[in-house]
């Protein structure tokens, strides 16, 4: 499975984060990309999601769009 | 001035120093009066007043043993003349060292010592033999009986055993004092020696064969005992005695040994004698490796490139030119492709192999003179869980404990490390503890030598499956939870999260039972484990990489943090949870700002008051976004927006997992500039070439696994004309950026300690009066902090952390059935570019595939074969080692020699939180391979899409 990186690291984020209420772990989710990926990076993150990229956690899906949200310029 | 110092070896006290004592006793010896710690021997007070009593079979670093009959004294009101050694000093004490009989006893002594040692004795000649300074101490001029001229007229001549590449062994200059046979049980905990025969027969035996076949692991311990020369560095007989020693520090693993580097001559031509470890180190305390005490050869090896290099691309050949030359390649090669590509399409990788000022410094360069914070380190690959998990739970991103608290453990966790082969000294203090009777647990798929070996063995060996530590570790804290067996008041009190906590790892879902599946583990044996983990005393939980390289690194290390703080086990000597680490400036390194969203002191370059700091200090207005990791780089540089490199000293196409991705990255990029002290793997792809510096030409600092700052100090000058922080500056300023001026390293120290706050107190000066330092140092009136989180947190409350257990999506399959996890093996260090161009290639000279009996039987493997081990990224070949030590289904390797490459086979896969990858678990097949002759090794190393 290639998938791009923002997307297999991001997923890997989202499992780590599934056991709780879906809006506290897409806070998380966000919260932990924020602290530590790239503007570059979460920029990636928000077109693969835009594109409809296949095999995107639920979860990392919404931490994404927060992440858009709290970037001031982001897409 | 230490690089003038005149050779002067430690004292020998005669006896080990008394810890802990309560009271003082005062004695009076020779009419001196003395006041030692209560339970000081005589030998020791003695030599504490400047009283010097003859001994041969005492030193400071064993027991006293009595046998010599040498260091005889008179005590006022007792009988007989006892030995100086065993008797303890009580208050009051008078005693009497050169009455007219001891004089007389020590004489006939002496005479029947000398009876049968002969004359042409080396050591004697070179002026380190004890016997013959002895000799002259009590006055034994002649010798009654006798004295061989040769040492072929002694009474029992042997061969001498020159099999060890390091050391040999002269029995006829030996007195079977057993002090190397005690150096080997008592302080290696080896027992690899005896004293075979009796009377004159009596002789030095390394179990019947000689030291290379035997069980010795080569510390040196014995050498350094022996009071002749018949236990004596080859390298000592080849050039003589030292005219003058260095205080220095280990550049192998993170224990952080002091060594004295024994050393002939000054100036460039300088040679290193040998290297003994510092009794006044607080790591090591006199002991040492194979590694640091002996394979120090690669500093002077004919690889060591001197003089910098650059070439076009990277299929041209290297051309050597000025500094100036290449600094003003690098800048403006830099700058080009900022101009063109934008200020992130550059980074900077900095080495756990350097000093803190040196990579103070790189990360430095890349923040204000690159202008990002695409800065990372070697520790993204190792111990970046750590720091992850201990700040998210304790506060800070280091281990508790120092190593001596293993002195005061009654239950020791060990997990996912191998402390015999990868942290051999500290291993010793641990095995000495344990024969005092505390107990061990090992978690390790592999059956490690700590499971069982001389004197030690564990209570339980939990063979957890690779890839389930952290179903282990809740499983673990389940049972104790369940079971009533936790600190409720600790956790009450110091923890917050309790109730969340207690109630997620109670669920049954955590139990042993339920996650037996996943471990592999017995849950009548776990929880026999757990238990004796929360009832037996003080437990400490030790652990390798063996937890921090899994898709799950960071979640395990909070999962030991829970578990340690659910037993009250943290904040006192003898508990905690304490990183191995691997290099020995990984703390360091991390300590100095090297991952891309932290500054120095792990404070996020997003928080204003902290980068107002540095912008203020530097004129430069920083980045507060994270940059790229190493990994990050490397995806970014196959995207084509990461275009330029600077590696120090890292060899990241052999260190870093998928080797092919890493080599198609690092084609990629524009300009790679690689500086070492040899032409490594990485530099195949480099375009420029700056010679580094060996830990013998280093004036810096190294902190250690237990936060210990330690001096690194020059033997000899920078081979290569620059010390290494001077050639990142230069690169700086050739970028424009000019504050990278320094007259010392001692100024860049300075620098952190004023920007710090954990180092504040920390300046060469004070480690040089005080020996080390463990921060966090808040002032100068700090001496350090050996023992952290006594009574509060560095965050307040610990935080308990609900770790939930997530399988790797890493699995084995029909085509890969077997689980590969790798390590390291003692003899050898990292990816070996210094242990392989020294003489420890005797022990390691390729890397082995391990495999269980039964995988093996099923394929057709016997040891010796070559075999071919592929995964789903690569494949290379290697040979086979048939082994019990391994559980069915899992292989293992090391990654110390590129021709095998273990890394070709290992993927992408990495700590969620960190991006450490995961090492120990990758599926792979093996099979028997099809190839023929010693070249097929290096032949063999293939990506996958080769072999479609």
């Amino acid at each position: 499975m290639n998938q791009p990186p923002e997307a297999r690291m991001g997923n890997d984020i989202a499992r780590q984060f599934a056991h709780l209420p879906a809006p506290e772990a897409a806070a998380a989710i966000a919260r932990h990309i924020e602290n530590f990926w790239t503007p570059s990076m979460r920029r990636t993150l928000e077109s693969l999601v835009a594109e409809g990229e296949d095999d995107l956690d639920p979860l990392l899906v919404d931490a994404a769009g927060r992440l858009a949200m709290e970037i001031p310029g982001a897409s | 001035m230490t690089l003038q110092s005149i050779w002067d070896p430690e004292v020998d006290f005669g006896t080990p120093a008394v810890r802990d004592a309560v009271d003082t006793v005062s004695v009076s010896i020779d009419g001196r009066t003395v006041e030692v710690p209560e339970g000081t021997s005589v030998l020791r007070a003695a030599t504490e007043a400047g009283v010097s009593i003859p001994k041969l079979c005492a030193t400071d670093s064993l027991k006293a043993f009595g046998s010599c009959r040498m260091c005889l004294v008179e005590v006022d009101g007792a009988k007989g003349v006892p030995a100086s050694c065993t008797t303890p000093c009580s208050d009051g004490m008078v005693v009497s060292t050169q009455t007219p009989a001891v004089q007389e006893l020590r004489r006939n002594v002496m005479e029947l010592y000398l009876s049968d040692h002969p004359e042409d004795c080396d050591g004697c000649a070179r002026g380190n033999c004890e016997i013959q300074a002895m000799a002259v101490q009590v006055g034994a001029a002649e010798v009654r009986y006798g004295r061989p001229a040769t040492r072929t007229e002694v009474a029992h001549p042997h061969a001498i055993d020159e099999s060890n590449p390091y050391f040999a062994f002269d029995a006829s200059s030996c007195i079977v004092c057993s002090r190397c046979v005690r150096a080997c049980a008592d302080t290696q905990g080896t027992f690899a020696l005896t004293v075979e025969g009796r009377g004159f027969d009596s002789i030095i035996s390394a179990g019947g064969t000689d030291f290379l076949a035997s069980e010795c692991v080569s510390c040196g311990a014995c050498v350094q005992a022996c009071p002749t020369s018949a236990l004596q560095e080859k390298s000592v007989v080849q050039l003589g005695m030292p005219t003058r020693s260095v205080e220095t520090t280990c550049a192998y693993c993170g224990v952080g040994c002091s060594f004295r580097a024994d050393v002939q001559g000054d100036g460039p031509d300088a040679k290193v004698v040998r290297m003994v470890p510092s009794k006044n180190g607080g790591a090591n305390e006199g002991h040492s490796c194979v590694k640091g005490r002996f394979a120090y050869g690669y500093a002077a090896h004919k690889d060591r490139q001197l003089s910098p290099m650059v070439r076009d691309t990277i299929d041209d050949e290297w051309r050597k030119v000025s500094w100036d030359e290449a600094i003003a390649k690098v800048a403006d090669g830099f700058k080009a492709l900022q101009a063109q590509h934008g200020v992130a399409a550059i980074g900077g990788i900095s080495s756990s192999r350097c000093t803190n000022e040196e990579v103070y410094v790189v990360q430095k360069m890349v923040r204000a003179a690159f202008g990002n914070n695409n800065i990372d380190t070697c520790a993204r690959v190792c111990h970046s869980p750590t720091g992850y998990g201990l700040k998210q739970t304790f506060g800070t991103s280091a281990g508790t404990q120092d190593f001596k608290s293993v002195e005061k453990s009654d239950v020791i966790l060990l997990i996912g490390a191998n402390p015999t082969d990868a942290h051999p000294v500290f291993a010793s203090r641990m095995k000495r503890r344990l024969r005092e009777g505390a107990r061990l647990i090992v978690a390790d798929p592999r059956r490690i030598d700590l499971v069982r070996s001389p004197h030690v063995e564990a209570a339980y060996h939990l063979p957890v499956l690779p890839g389930s530590n952290v179903a282990f570790v809740n499983s673990m804290a389940h049972v104790i939870v369940t079971e009533g067996l936790h600190d409720e008041e600790f956790v009450r009190e110091r923890c917050e999260d309790a109730d969340e906590y207690l109630a997620f790892i109670a669920d049954a879902s955590n139990s042993p039972e339920a996650m037996a599946s996943a471990t592999g583990i017995d849950p009548d044996e776990l929880r026999a484990a757990a238990r004796m983990f929360a009832t037996a005393g003080n437990g400490a939980i030790y652990y390798g990489l063996g937890v921090t390289e899994h898709s799950q690194g960071s979640t395990m290390v909070m999962g030991m943090a829970n578990l340690a703080m659910v037993t009250g086990n943290i904040g006192r000597e003898g508990v905690g949870v304490n990183p191995l680490r691997g290099q020995n400036n990984v703390q360091g390194s991390c300590d100095m700002g090297s991952f891309p969203h932290e500054f120095p002191g792990y404070r996020h370059v997003s928080i204003d008051h902290v980068r107002a700091t540095y912008e203020q200090l530097w004129g430069r207005t920083l980045d507060p976004e994270p940059g790229l990791r190493i990994p990050n780089m490397f995806d970014a540089a196959l995207a084509g927006t990461f275009r330029g490199l600077y590696v120090q000293g890292e060899d990241i196409a052999q260190s870093d997992p998928n080797t092919q991705h890493v080599e198609a990255a690092l084609r990629a990029m524009d300009l790679v500039v690689v500086q070492d002290l040899f032409l490594n793997e990485t530099a195949r792809f480099a375009h420029v070439f700056l010679p580094g510096t060996s830990f013998l030409e280093k004036d810096g600092t190294f902190t250690n696994a237990e936060r210990r700052i330690n001096r690194v100090r020059p033997v000899f000058p920078s081979k290569v004309g620059m010390d290494e922080w001077e050639i990142t500056c230069a690169i700086g300023r050739a970028m424009g950026f000019d504050d990278m001026r320094y007259a010392a390293a001692s100024e860049i120290m300075d620098e952190i300690a004023a920007t710090t706050p954990t180092f504040a107190g920390v300046s060469f000066a004070r480690l040089d009066e005080l020996g080390s330092m463990q921060w966090p140092v808040y002032d100068e009136k700090s001496t350090g902090t050996p023992i952290m989180h006594i009574g509060e947190f560095v965050r307040g409350k610990g935080k308990l952390m609900e770790t939930v257990f997530v399988p790797t999506t890493e699995r084995s399959t029909r085509k890969f059935p077997l689980i590969l996890t790798t390590g390291r093996i003692l003899s050898q260090y990292n990816v070996g570019a210094q242990t392989r161009r020294t003489p420890n290639n005797t022990w390691h000279p390729e890397d082995v595939l391990e495999i269980h009996p039964a995988d093996a039987e099923v394929r057709g493997i016997s040891t010796g074969d070559l075999v071919d081990l592929s995964s789903r990224v690569g494949s290379t070949t290697l040979r086979a080692q048939v082994s019990e030590r391994m559980p069915a289904g899992v292989v293992y390797t090391t990654f110390h020699h590129p021709v095998t490459g273990a890394n070709v086979v290992t993927t992408e896969n990495s700590d969620w939180a960190t991006n450490c990858p995961e090492y120990k678990v990758t599926a792979v097949q093996v099979g028997v391979a099809n190839v023929r002759g010693e070249s097929a090794v290096a032949e063999s190393r293939e990506p996958a899409d080769s072999h479609a």
